[in-house]
């Protein structure tokens, strides 16, 4: 479903990204664990394109797509992207949120578009809210109002950058039992987080990512109860208190 | 799920309180109040028709040739200022740095003196066809839409500047080409937020079309002055009649900031978004 060969990617003499290789299939979760600037949200963003690599090859459903041939919006509505911080439209409301991509990239008609936005937002259990803005709604309902946002796109697979790292704690399960429900219905997901009780249940792999390199790939009992590496061993006592 | 609370609302605190009636109202009596002050205080007849006679037609006219600066000045600098807070805030240098140099330039220097520099030379740079008597002086006008464009590039930077990258982040993100979300997600928060500022200098603009009197121009200013003139030379006028006119002069010049600024304060308050609620103190 989504590849990634051998990705570099350097912002001025820093080198966030090491060569790093990844392959995710269909209906898989795949968890990137790190510490924080370990090039997690970077590699995240090699995937949609939001960043550019200097290195390496990103493929998407076996199409090579950093290709100046290939558009870039393309490649963007194919893969959906969910914020650490949300990142809502704060000019709109919840509803006009899922419903600017539709209208303005897939070209749906607004009745269309609103009829689409309402099932998303009773999808996330939003319905109620559809005509609040963002700075209306709490943190767990904002970034529900993203996923459904994300959504609306009909995206192949969904990325989330830390989707729960900014919220108060008593929002965390809302978001979390969303992301839930679409990996049970069968949605490809790459999520960075360090919520290992989603990793446990929901994941099918887990990565470990230090200084732009993959220490460690395995399945997430695996990683957390015998990590193989010292580095590993070393981060995992510390998120798992 | 957290508990919803159905149909909660934060209440909106309106930025403009006052309806137009009121405060239409409030500016009649202020002003009644102020003739009735005067009258008390200096024991003068505002409604001489003695005085009027004298410069009633300057005022018909002068009036006239402000709304006419302001109707070129005003969409000309907010046109430039755009175009200019945009190329300010290029990632390509040689768009940028010429940008910065011309803000600093016009903001280093008093208006005035760049409307007498463009009415002096800017009428030669021109082709023989456009000269006329006035030519000089629309030089200068465009020259004072260049000076407030200076500010307003400013104003335009800061708030294209005030939007978070997230937002260009998730536009782009659902596929949106960069011009798609500058467009429907950028520029909609960017102009909302120079609303404020552009008010500001809206007021300044009018204003300061005063200053084209100093090169001729028969705008509001320049025919008081002259009607100062006439009733310098006319027997029997004194201090109270120059009050007088440069009273009825000030509330022109703030009847016409006020329409604008008002106006101005009618799409904030329109484009006001719930949940983002100012502080007040």
């Amino acid at each position: 479903m989504i590849r990634l060969e051998e990705i570099h990617k350097s912002f001025g003499t820093l080198h966030v990204l090491r060569g790093v290789s990844l392959e995710i299939a269909k209906g898989e979760v795949l968890v990137i664990i790190g510490p924080s600037g370990s090039g997690k949200s970077t590699l995240l963003r090699c995937a949609n394109l939001l960043v550019e690599p200097d290195q390496g090859r990103v493929f998407i459903d076996g199409v090579h797509v950093n290709r100046p041939e290939v558009s870039t919006e393309w490649v963007r509505q194919q893969v959906g992207m969910v914020f650490q911080s949300f990142n809502l439209f704060t000019h709109l409301t919840a509803i006009e949120n899922v419903m600017l991509g539709p209208i303005r990239v897939s070209g749906l008609a607004p009745q269309q578009a609103r009829a689409k936005a309402q099932a998303l937002l009773a999808r996330v259990g939003l319905a109620a809210k559809a005509n609040s803005y963002p700075a209306e709604l709490s943190g767990g309902q904002q970034q529900r109002v993203a996923i459904a946002r994300a959504l609306a796109m009909d995206p192949k697979a969904m990325l989330f950058d830390e989707p729960t790292s900014a919220l108060d704690p008593e929002y965390i399960r809302e978001v979390l039992d969303v992301m839930t429900a679409l990996a049970r219905d069968g949605m490809t997901m790459i999520v960075v987080t360090h919520e290992m009780g989603f990793a446990s249940s929901v994941a099918s792999r887990l990565v470990f990512l230090d200084a732009g390199l993959i220490i460690e790939e395995g399945r997430p009992e695996e990683v957390f109860q015998s990590p193989r590496h010292e580095r590993t061993r070393a981060f995992v006592s510390k998120i798992l208190r | 799920m957290a508990t919803e609370v159905a149909g909660y609302r934060t209440p909106v605190r309106p930025i403009v309180s006052r309806t137009r009636v009121v405060w239409a109202a409030e500016t009649f009596v202020g002003v009644l109040f102020f003739i009735f002050l005067l009258q008390l205080l200096l024991g003068f007849n505002i409604l001489d028709s003695r005085l009027w006679a004298i410069y009633w037609p300057a005022f018909g006219r002068g009036i006239w040739g402000t709304l006419w600066f302001t109707a070129l000045i005003l969409p000309l600098s907010v046109a430039v200022g755009f175009v200019l807070g945009w190329a300010r805030i290029s990632r390509f240098r040689s768009v940028a740095w010429p940008v910065a140099i011309y803000v600093d330039f016009f903001r280093g220097v008093p208006p005035i003196v760049i409307a007498i520099f463009a009415f002096l030379i800017g009428p030669s740079l021109l082709p023989q066809r456009f000269q006329s008597g006035t030519l000089g002086i629309t030089v200068a006008a465009i020259a004072l839409a260049l000076h407030s464009a200076a500010y307003q590039a400013e104003i335009f930077r800061a708030g294209f500047q005030s939007v978070p990258r997230g937002q260009l982040d998730a536009a782009q993100a659902l596929g949106m080409t960069p011009w798609q979300a500058i467009r429907h997600v950028v520029l909609p928060q960017a102009l909302r937020l120079s609303l404020p500022p552009l008010g500001n200098e809206f007021a300044v603009v009018i204003k300061d079309t005063s200053l084209l009197a100093a090169i001729g121009a028969r705008d509001l200013f320049g025919l008081a002055l002259d009607a100062q003139q006439n009733l310098a030379l006319t027997p029997g006028s004194d201090l109270r009649w120059f009050l007088i006119l440069w009273t009825a002069v000030a509330i022109v010049y703030f009847v016409m900031t006020t329409a604008v600024t008002q106006l101005l304060l009618f799409l904030e308050h329109k484009f006001h978004v719930r949940g983002i609620e100012a502080i007040s103190i």
